[in-house]
């Protein structure tokens, strides 16, 4: 079974703790990706994983054997680097064909092995060069064709398309995600790009400062943010965090208190076994609409910067007391900068976190 | 986050990860198991060195001792003698001189290296920011003055010093060191230069800086390894030259390997502990100067033919 | 002041005083004309001092003409000036005098005898058989030079620790003076006295004799010329270790390759071009083998140890034919030359592929 479990996962470099208590666990076939800010601990956590680290604390368990005591070659995994590590002296053929030697296959098989995965990857007009002599976007894929002519039991893959500009991005996005679902292998990505994640990953874990903030599926990350870190690093452009104080409920509405304004809005009913105080309300941009007119269920602010997008229009507006909320609005709906919006925010989509930054959910 | 299974069992590392020789962190790095079978071979290696050093602090005795003595008891008395000496049985000790022998070698060896640094630098800078017509050929003739067998060139120079009274001047012995330290200063520096990315000195040309200002405040920090590099080669070589001072150098400028020839005739035959006590001594400046920048000599023994 | 009004003198002045790519020529005619005329009339001294100013005069014109315009050139001048003078200009000289007879010991003025000295050199059996002797020891030296410096470079290239003080120690014998290292070991072959010969008893029971015996004395220097060298080989191949990137090592790993092919296929091609470059370059500093001979054996026993360069040098000082030494000299600087081509092709080309 092609699994990978992580449990209690620790890593200190001297004083400095990379990695705390990380538990992950990832299915045959399932792709998780270890999403976060650059120093958060991810591509720790990978390496863990490899076998190029060794974990502190913690037990590593592949195909549900205990790994911590194994070296990267007796794994049995593969792996894709940031920066592709492809050898320079071989040629594209010898690179994806250096994984085999290990299993001593006879020519014929592997030779053929090799053309079928430079046919899944379009790699058949480059297999006699170089390295040197092939593109950003080609050496990717000769980095993954490596990784895939091999049958082992799981897949890593560190920051993969961070190299790559934007239009090959996209292409590859989905030529990875279509080689990997016929694989059904675990799979791993370490990546700092959200779109990334969110695009190709079954799981996202979300990782800061060593620590797993949230693992869900895409949706659930965006739709139910766990704490007001992942609600501000998932989505662009970005939530809206206003620090508000909660003054209780009335008539199944929150009330509160931002600056001298009231507000009352639809929240979950758990909201209501909050203690007064300090909380967090945290509204998307495209969960905001302006409405006609102003209510105690509507925040009144000030256009100050309209940016066009296209289809949709963000516009940068500024409350009275001074915090600035972003809203997007269709293309139609023309704003003009000094104009007094009236934002109604969308009942499903205003979310609670209280004090310690914990979503209030039920 | 997944369900915990309960506390993490005790992390126990592989026997030899434990002891420490065997290293944990992964590809690349070693453990002490490792030092130890290279501690073996550098003493061995090291081992000749070595005996020169401990023969520095035997007697005369001690040190022609059959068999060879590990174990003996120390004396000082040969590093005194470095400095005062009775020449002949029952003379007085008198000053050998040492001491200027001593300030010879630093004050030559350390002028020529660093004219040789200034001046190859800027050359080098030249050759790198502006390209002349020929530039190839002009470093082809630069490098391969190098490789120059030194006799070749000994009898014309001895003649030219003699004509032009430079014989056994600082001036002239400096002058020759430094055009040996040139050429392997100017291909290291314009390698390093060859390097550095333009942008910077563009934004602070375009900030008001002279070319001097971009140069010294942009430029020279950026190359220092270089420099290092350069420095210490360049050292090595004058240090421990020989054919060049013996014939070059009169009383007054003689340098330290001149000066150790000397001590090997005589009537006494070689007085090992006392030539053991002046290599001892002259080492010391070389050694601290290599084990300061050594990471930088690894970089410039390549002549800068790596890429990176 | 339009150009009429300015008295001639002046204007003159102030053509000089204006930095002008046009001066230049002037000054080097003046130069050039009042060189000839200073030696020619006034005494030695002071002819000398005016030629001196006449130097500097030009050196200065050529300079803040050049100033702002051609500042490649005067950055570069220094350097090549200096190497022109004590390189370049001596060679010329030594090529020169090699077609004459001169003894430097002896009054007679040099007498122009065209390739005799050549034709002399290179039917003399001796230089042969020194050129033979130099072959040998060049071959055995940096055979050993590589091996042990590949190998020490090896056990280098992992970072542990300490590392940097065994590096120190294994750096050693480059440092040391010639002088010091032929005294010393010439002491430890030394039959009676020395270490090795002192070890060996230890097993056999005999003296061993070590500089007597012709390839003895010939292994007795190409030992501690190896010893002395290695390190720097060894500092080539290091640096070019060092540059593997690690995460190559780690793709290796991960793909179960065994040491052997690591080693062949991601090792050896960064290092390949070092390695050359060694070879090269300590074939050529081989060649010039000279110190350490004349410390250790001074070409003994008979002349089975005397090198070409050191046969140089006894030409020139001890049998004083200065002219001969030259020619001889130039031979091997003709060799050496040919090796330097061959370096520096391989240099430009590895420099191109990497």
């Amino acid at each position: 079974m092609s699994t990978i479990e992580l449990r209690q996962v620790t890593k200190r470099f001297g004083t400095f703790t990379a990695v705390r208590d990380v538990d992950l666990s990832v299915r045959a076939g399932e792709v998780v990706c270890l999403l976060g800010p650059s120093g958060c601990g991810k591509t720790t956590t990978l390496r863990i994983i490899a076998g190029l680290e060794r974990a502190s604390a913690g037990d590593v368990i592949i195909a549900g054997r205990p790994m911590n005591d194994l070296r990267p070659e007796q794994r049995d995994i593969a792996m894709v680097f940031q920066f592709y590590a492809l050898y320079p002296a071989l040629t594209v053929r010898q690179n994806i064909m250096f994984p085999l030697h290990h299993e001593r296959l006879d020519d014929a098989t592997a030779a053929a092995r090799v053309a079928r995965v430079a046919g899944i990857l379009h790699l058949e007009g480059v297999l006699d060069r170089l390295p040197n002599r092939i593109s950003e976007g080609e050496k990717q894929r000769v980095a993954v064709a490596r990784a895939v002519v091999r049958d082992p039991n799981c897949f890593l893959f560190d920051e993969p398309l961070s190299r790559l500009d934007v239009e090959l991005r996209q292409s590859m996005r989905g030529q990875i995600k279509s080689v990997l679902t016929n694989l059904s292998k675990a799979t791993v990505i370490v990546t700092h790009d959200q779109l990334e994640a969110l695009t190709m990953a079954d799981r996202i874990a979300i990782m800061r400062d060593g620590l797993i903030e949230q693992v869900a599926t895409p949706h659930e990350v965006f739709a139910r943010p766990a704490n007001v870190f992942v609600a501000s690093f998932i989505g662009t452009p970005q939530m809206n965090l206003l620090e508000v104080d909660f003054d209780g409920m009335e008539a199944n509405k929150g009330v509160f208190k931002l600056g001298v304004e009231t507000l009352r809005l639809t929240v979950d009913p758990l909201v209501g076994r909050l203690p007064k105080g300090k909380v967090t309300v945290g509204i998307r941009p495209r969960a905001l609409a302006p409405s006609s007119a102003a209510s105690p269920e509507t925040l009144s602010s000030r256009a100050e910067l309209i940016e066009p997008m296209g289809a949709e229009t963000l516009v940068h507006t500024r409350l009275a007391g001074g915090e600035d909320i972003r809203v997007v609005v269709p293309r139609a709906a023309r704003v003009k900068a000094g104009e007094v919006l009236h934002l109604a925010a969308d009942a499903r989509q205003t979310h609670v976190f209280d004090q310690s930054g914990k979503a209030v959910r039920s | 986050m997944s369900s915990n299974p309960g506390p993490a069992p005790a992390q126990a590392l592989p026997l030899l990860e434990r002891l420490g020789l065997r290293s944990a962190s992964g590809v690349g790095t070693a453990g002490w198991g490792h030092t130890g079978l290279a501690f073996v071979v550098s003493f061995i290696y090291f081992f000749p060195v070595l005996w020169i050093i401990l023969t520095a602090f035997k007697t005369y005795e001690d040190a022609l001792a059959v068999p060879a003595k590990f174990f003996f008891a120390p004396t000082l008395d040969n590093f005194a003698q470095v400095f005062n000496r009775s020449y002949s049985a029952g003379a007085a000790a008198q000053d050998t001189g040492f001491t200027l022998y001593f300030f010879n070698s630093l004050f030559i060896s350390g002028v020529s290296v660093l004219l040789a640094l200034a001046i190859g630098t800027l050359a080098a800078f030249g050759f790198s920011r502006y390209p002349l017509k020929g530039n190839d050929t002009y470093l082809f003739m630069i490098l391969s003055t190098r490789m120059l067998p030194a006799i070749v060139v000994i009898i014309p120079i001895f003649i030219m010093f003699r004509v032009t009274g430079l014989a056994g001047t600082y001036a002239g012995i400096i002058a020759l060191y430094t055009v040996f330290n040139l050429p392997f200063a100017i291909w290291m520096m314009k390698s390093f230069f060859d390097e550095l990315s333009l942008d910077v000195e563009d934004a602070a040309r375009i900030d008001g800086s002279s070319d001097a200002r971009v140069f010294l405040k942009i430029c020279l920090p950026q190359v220092w390894p270089g420099l290092a590099a350069t420095a210490v080669f360049g050292l090595i070589l004058t240090w421990n030259e020989f054919l060049f001072a013996l014939l070059l150098s009169g009383v007054g400028t003689r340098t330290v390997p001149v000066a150790m020839s000397q001590t090997i005739g005589g009537d006494i035959g070689v007085r090992w502990g006392l030539l053991a006590a002046i290599e001892t001594l002259f080492l010391i400046p070389v050694i601290i100067v290599t084990f300061a920048l050594q990471n930088q000599l690894l970089r410039g023994v390549t002549f800068g033919t790596i890429k990176r | 002041m339009t150009t009429a009004d300015v008295p001639v003198p002046a204007r003159i002045l102030q053509r000089f005083a204006t930095p002008r790519w046009s001066n230049w020529p002037a000054a080097l005619a003046i130069f050039l004309a009042g060189l000839p005329l200073s030696i020619a009339i006034f005494p030695p001294i002071l002819s000398f001092w005016i030629s001196a100013a006449l130097a500097a005069l030009l050196a200065v014109t050529l300079i803040v003409n050049a100033w702002g315009r051609h500042i490649g050139g005067l950055l570069v001048t220094p350097a090549l000036t200096l190497l022109f003078l004590m390189n370049v200009f001596p060679l010329l000289w030594s090529f020169g005098l090699s077609f004459f007879a001169y003894r430097a010991n002896r009054a007679k003025a040099p007498a122009w005898v065209g390739l005799d000295n050549y034709t002399k050199v290179l039917s003399d059996p001796d230089v042969w058989d020194r050129l033979h002797n130099t072959v040998i020891m060049v071959v055995m030296t940096v055979s050993l030079q590589m091996v042990v410096g590949f190998l020490l470079a090896l056990l280098f290239s992992k970072q542990f620790p300490l590392r940097r003080y065994l590096l120190i120690l294994v750096l050693t014998p480059m440092m040391l003076s010639f002088v010091a290292v032929g005294a010393f070991f010439r002491y430890y072959y030394d039959p009676t006295f020395g270490l090795l010969s002192q070890a060996v008893r230890a097993f056999t029971g005999e003296p061993f004799v070590l500089m007597k015996t012709v390839w003895g004395a010939r292994a007795g220097i190409v030992f501690a010329d190896a010893w002395m060298w290695s390190p720097f080989v060894m500092l080539l191949v290091l640096a070019g270790l060092v540059s593997v990137p690690k995460y190559l090592y780690e793709a290796a790993a991960i793909d179960r390759v065994s040491a052997w092919r690591q080693f062949s296929a991601i090792t050896f091609p960064y290092i390949r071009g070092l390695l050359l470059l060694a070879l090269l370059f300590r074939t050529i500093e081989a060649f010039k083998l000279f110190d350490l001979v004349f410390l250790l054996t001074n070409g003994g026993p008979g002349t089975a140890t005397e090198t070409i360069a050191l046969r140089v040098y006894r030409v020139a000082f001890e049998n004083n034919k200065t002219s001969e030494s030259t020619a001889l000299a130039y031979i091997l600087l003709f060799t050496v030359i040919v090796l330097t081509n061959l370096y520096l092709y391989f240099a430009s080309q590895r420099a191109k592929e990497v």
